[in-house]
């Protein structure tokens, strides 16, 4: 099956041949990327059906690594790996990138960059192509950091503008923060484990004592790492910001795709998790639950359309990670895939209201739904998934979240009541989602306001229809997928279910009283709880405090070292110098004059070129110009007068020897 | 062939010569001349390489060894192994480069190019000399070119920055020297073979000499990394330096002193080497953290990739002192990338230099708006230097980091572990101020200073892209340069008892 590289490869070839090209030519190279990663999803549709056929669930379809380098004569290998989690993941990704690629052809025609945007479009989708397809730790962080610089480049792509040029260096900062902690997950690894392989680590018997604590150091830090592209509380600041990116790549990479790859690394790592402490997992939790309840909490009183679907995004990352830590892979994987394709869609939704109003405050929108009759259908679609309205794909596999947590394994140690304090969180989290979406309906949909906005291009509204179509059917597979993954088939506990449809009614009756029928007026709740609506307007001053406990002090601390540099260590290196001056003029002046004599011929050549000499160094210059011709005169006589050593070293050797 | 290394060593000598006696009213032949030699140069060590049998990559190979001063023990022996032949190739590469984007140079063409070939001459012996006394030639050797590149050549302040870089390197080869007459005059020893030294060493002949010899060395090699505190004489080196000098301090020059390190001080004084690795490991950290943090502050382009510098050198000492495979490689990987790239970084702020006039960052903006080629290759440079996988730098910093880790299983485990915590954060550091240095100058609308800008030109591009070609193999296909480094890597630690 090796030819399964192709996958990732063909985008990343589009992208080799965009990017030499000047910018006329490679604005007319768009149909490139489109056709690789046309190609992509043919071959990750015959990906999957190997691996359906094969039906091994979690074990493998297909192996292989090449050697990267020998170090020490011990081989350092990368390799693919196929098995039940890449055929999902390699679809989801295919299909959500060629319809962000199919959409952009739309949104980006007017951009005079819009070459540029394709290339790194598809180097991206190779990059998280490759991560995976990556059958180790190695390659897979190779690939995201590459899926980092794509991110980068395409948050800062009007970087003529301030916004998205900061937007652009914070995300890639505050992801490598994470990074950070994955990088030095790998080293804990290779020097316990000697691998990167997922199948090898899974199999490494990590023993007891120092081992267990190197198997938990390891899945600290990689969890650490997911954090940061996962956007994870407290990690997650880069994410609202990186809105400032074309709409299109935010679907794909900022709601689909890459901010999934740090749930993905926790999935590939689970084993270490399982094999080092419950405790890990605790972590996991509690993170997860923080993320989405805090994402939440700010989704609620955001104005900008992006910006509240950013942090709707956070707070659904927060929903997979409790599904890991609550041990279930198969739940994480499923909300992974259903929000792909719902969080997608809305955010190309997003982009077609942004183009047809031109604004991206959700105050300055209403009535939509009559000017934009595919976009309403559309997006409603999308909003409902993703509340969680039964039958659509979000209420399965927020359900089997919820379920997870429920059945929570006796070995994690969880009390009665600390259990579902975790799902009242949980459930608080999803009444919340209900309600902001409720809210954002209403607001761009609902008033009657009079609207001249038009309906996008075909191209846009296309894809749209096939994420909105996928979005409808996916949830119903929900014991399919579970069956592939090789965990137990289930459908929707009755319970669960229940709760469930109960919070999603409550959000969102509870978001129509408050916008639609405006029963309480907003400013008044905003005056009678002025703190806590402060809080939440400032982000729960996260990004403040960064900026002034981290940033600041960095850029202080930079500044002061570098003048420590010049005035204290050059200092040193200035002050022996004009010492060394003081002590030769006091003593050796005479044979100071003799040594520069000796060396005029060459001094001349020097004297010459240094005619602008600054005032204050002139006697500093002289010290060094002096010892210059010195040291000039040791080389050239340590050279030429080699052979005369012969007498030195036949005098000093036997004296030395025989003391 | 057996007289290929010698011939590599010192045709850019014969190139010099041919040079210098060039005729005076036509000074446009220097180039041309200076440029068909390095080629020559280059071409014979990709001969060299072709010929290389990397599997014996731990013994020295295509060895000349004749006497050259015989009362004194003192031999003409070169020899390459899977260490050297890198940076031999890099040193060659690099040369060619080097005149080549020298090509508009009208003052005094001739001197110049007759420095750099002499300059190559240097920085070509000291990767094969394996005869201490013809070690301290080559590194001195190279010091006087580089010192009239900078002071004839440079920018305002030439005269202090190239003395002070004559003096400052100078000082620490003095106590080199110091240390190979030691070595030379220990009991059971008399002779300046670098092999046969090493054999000595390893069999403990210099026990009881070992510590302070390794600091004398130390001393030496220490300068011209640079390691912190001892670099204060680079910034100011490379910003009054000519870009090609730029180009070979920081991609050979440096190099230098960490060869230094992994030819001399590991094998010959083994015991004293892991005596010192931690400190040389903290100095690393040191390195790191503080050239990327003072990089950051930097408000002259040049400057900024001088610190950077230190940094990365820093990874290149760590890997060395962590003493094992994972850190030796890295070493060697980080060496040659910081060359690759660092050159290819100092290429192009010396094309933005000479069409703007101006290396304050604040002048710069917007550079990718009006030269699109050149806003992109300073962007690919900058990324490949902040270690982005899948380019150079990545291998270097990564394997130092795995290397000093496996170190922290050893002795001091505490230590090594929190030293390795804090470079993790020194790659940080570099993402953010290269990023911050590309939000600044490649970003944005352009600056009045960068607005007519031409873009980069034929020859300019040409120049560039062997470097960046050798970014991206040596960044995807490790082992293209790994399986080089290894076997000689492998070959040390075995000699020294610490693989």
């Amino acid at each position: 099956m090796a030819w399964v590289l192709l996958i990732a490869l063909l985008p990343a070839l589009a992208f080799a041949a965009m990017a030499p090209m000047s910018r006329a030519v490679r604005n007319r190279m768009q149909w490139l990327p489109l056709t690789a990663m046309s190609g992509s999803l043919v071959l990750s549709f015959a990906a999957f059906v190997e691996v359906w056929r094969a039906g091994l669930g979690e074990e493998p379809v297909w192996e292989a690594a090449v050697k990267l380098a020998e170090l020490g004569g011990n081989p350092l290998e990368v390799g693919l790996r196929i098995d039940a989690i890449t055929a999902v993941m390699l679809l989801v990704v295919t299909i959500v990138g060629l319809c962000v690629q199919v959409y952009s052809l739309g949104y980006m025609h007017k951009d005079e960059r819009r070459g540029w945007y394709f290339a790194v479009l598809s180097l991206f989708s190779a990059a998280m192509l490759l991560l995976v397809l990556a059958g180790d730790f190695l390659l897979l962080y190779m690939s995201w950091e590459v899926m980092g610089l794509c991110s980068y480049l395409l948050i800062g792509f009007w970087h003529e503008e301030e916004g998205p040029r900061s937007a652009s260096i914070k995300a890639f900062l505050t992801t490598r923060v994470g990074d950070v902690g994955f990088a030095l997950g790998l080293a804990v690894m290779w020097a316990t484990a000697g691998t990167f392989g997922f199948g090898a680590v899974a199999r490494f018997n990590w023993g007891a004592g120092a081992g267990l604590a190197a198997a938990s150091a390891v899945a600290l830090l990689l969890l650490f790492g997911a954090m940061g592209k996962s956007a994870q509380v407290p990690l997650h600041v880069w994410l609202p910001d990186a809105m400032a990116g074309p709409t299109p790549a935010s679907a794909l990479i900022h709601a689909a795709t890459m901010v999934a790859a740090g749930v993905y690394l926790v999935i590939r790592a689970m084993p270490i998790f399982i094999a080092s402490s419950h405790e890990n997992l605790h972590a996991v939790i509690t993170i997860g639950v923080i993320t989405a309840v805090v994402g939440g909490l700010l989704a609620v009183v955001q104005h900008d359309i992006k910006k509240l679907l950013a942090y709707s995004t956070i707070s659904q990352l927060g929903f997979m990670f409790v599904a890991l830590g609550a041990g279930s892979t198969g739940a994480a994987l499923f909300h992974l895939v259903t929000h792909a394709f719902f969080k997608s869609l809305l955010f190309l939704g997003a982009g077609v209201i942004i183009h047809a109003t031109h604004t991206q405050d959700i105050r300055e929108m209403g009535g939509l739904r009559r000017a934009l009759p595919w976009t309403t259908t559309t997006f409603t679609i999308g909003a409902l998934a993703l509340a969680g309205l039964p039958g659509l794909s979000g209420f399965f596999s927020k359900d089997e979240i919820l379920v997870a947590l429920v059945n929570i394994p006796d070995a994690y140690r969880y009390g009665l009541w600390e259990k579902w304090v975790l799902v009242g969180l949980m459930l608080f989290a999803a009444g919340l989602t209900a309600f902001y979406m409720t809210r954002l309906w209403i607001r761009v949909f609902g008033d009657n306001a009079c609207s001249l906005a038009r309906e996008s291009h075909k191209k846009m509204l296309v894809p749209m229809a096939v994420l909105a179509a996928i979005s409808v059917v996916i949830g119903w597979t929900q014991p399919a997928f579970l069956t592939f993954l090789g965990h137990e088939a289930a459908w929707p506990d009755p319970l669960m279910a229940g709760l469930s449809v109960a919070v999603f009614a409550i959000g969102v009756g509870g978001g129509w009283l408050v916008y639609g029928r405006q029963v309480v007026d907003t400013e008044v709740i905003k005056a009678r709880f002025p703190y806590a609506y402060g809080m939440l307007a400032n982000k729960l001053y996260f990004d403040l405090t960064y900026s002034e406990l981290l940033v600041r002090p960095f850029h202080e601390l930079a500044g002061w070292l570098s003048r420590f540099d010049q005035r204290r260590v050059d200092g040193v290196v200035n002050g022996a110098a004009s010492w060394w001056d003081d002590f030769a003029g006091l003593l050796w002046a005479g044979d100071i004059r003799v040594i520069d004599g000796a060396v005029n011929g060459l001094g001349s050549l020097v004297k010459r070129a240094g005619a602008r000499v600054r005032e204050i160094e002139v006697g500093r210059v002289q010290v060094y110009q002096q010892l210059a011709y010195a040291g000039l005169l040791i080389v050239l006589l340590v050279v030429l007068l080699l052979p005369w050593l012969r007498v030195l070293l036949g005098l000093l050797v036997p004296m030395l020897r025989g003391a | 062939m057996s007289n290929l290394l010698t011939w590599i060593t010192f045709l850019p000598l014969i190139g010099a010569v041919v040079v210098s006696v060039l005729p005076k009213g036509r000074p446009q032949y220097a180039k041309w001349v200076a440029a068909a030699f390095a080629a020559v140069d280059l071409g014979l060590t990709g001969w060299l390489i072709a010929g290389f049998d990397r599997a014996r990559g731990g013994a020295m190979q295509f060895a000349v060894d004749v006497p050259w001063v015989p009362q004194a023990a003192i031999r003409y022996h070169l020899g390459v192994d899977g260490i050297s032949i890198t940076m031999l190739a890099l040193a060659a590469l690099l040369g060619l480069l080097a005149v080549v984007g020298s090509w508009k140079v009208t003052d005094r063409p001739k001197t110049y190019f007759v420095m750099l070939l002499l300059l190559q001459v240097g920085m070509n012996g000291v990767f094969m000399a394996l005869d201490f006394v013809l070690f301290y030639v080559f590194w001195e050797l190279v010091l006087v070119p580089m010192f009239f590149l900078i002071g004839m050549w440079g920018g305002a302040r030439r005269e202090y920055a190239s003395i002070k870089f004559f003096i400052y390197t100078l000082a620490g080869s003095v106590f080199m020297l110091v240390g190979i007459l030691a070595l030379y005059l220990a009991p059971n020893s008399g002779t300046f073979d670098m092999l046969a030294l090493a054999k000595l060493g390893q069999a403990g002949v210099f026990r009881d000499i070992e510590g302070w010899v390794f600091l004398l060395f130390f001393l030496g090699f220490a300068v011209k990394v640079p390691i912190w505190p001892l670099h204060t004489w680079l910034p100011d080196a490379h910003v009054e330096a000519p870009t090609a000098a730029s180009v070979l301090l920081a991609g050979i020059l440096l190099k230098m002193g960490a060869y230094g390190f992994i030819r001399i001080s590991l094998p010959i004084l083994p015991h004293a080497a892991r005596a010192w690795a931690p400190w040389i490991a903290l100095l690393a950290v040191i390195s790191i953290i503080y050239g990327a943090a003072v990089a950051f502050a930097q408000t002259d382009l040049k400057k900024l990739v001088a610190y950077s510098s230190v940094s990365h050198m820093g990874f290149v000492m760590l890997g060395i002192a962590a003493m094992n495979p994972e850190g030796l490689n890295g070493a060697v990987a980080a060496m040659f990338s910081h060359g690759v790239v660092t050159g290819m970084l100092f290429f192009i702020v010396g094309m933005v230099y000479e069409r703007t006039h101006t290396r304050q960052i604040a002048d710069l903006s917007g550079l990718s708006a009006a030269a699109p080629v050149t806003g992109g290759l300073l962007a690919f440079a900058s990324f490949a230097s902040l270690g982005l996988p899948g380019l150079s730098g990545f291998v270097g910093e990564f394997l130092s980091l795995l290397g000093a880790w496996r170190a922290s299983t050893g002795t001091s485990p505490l230590f090594w572990s929190g030293l390795v915590v804090i470079a993790a954060v020194g790659v940080l550091f570099a993402a953010a101020y290269m990023l911050w240095m590309v939000l600044r100058v490649v970003l944005g609308r352009p600056s009045e200073a960068v607005r007519s800008v031409t873009d980069a030109s034929g020859r300019e591009i040409g120049v560039l892209l062997p470097l960046i070609a050798l970014t991206l193999i040596v960044g995807i296909w490790w082992g293209s340069l790994l399986g080089f480094v290894d076997p000689a890597v492998k070959a040390l630690l075995a000699a020294t008892g610490a693989a």
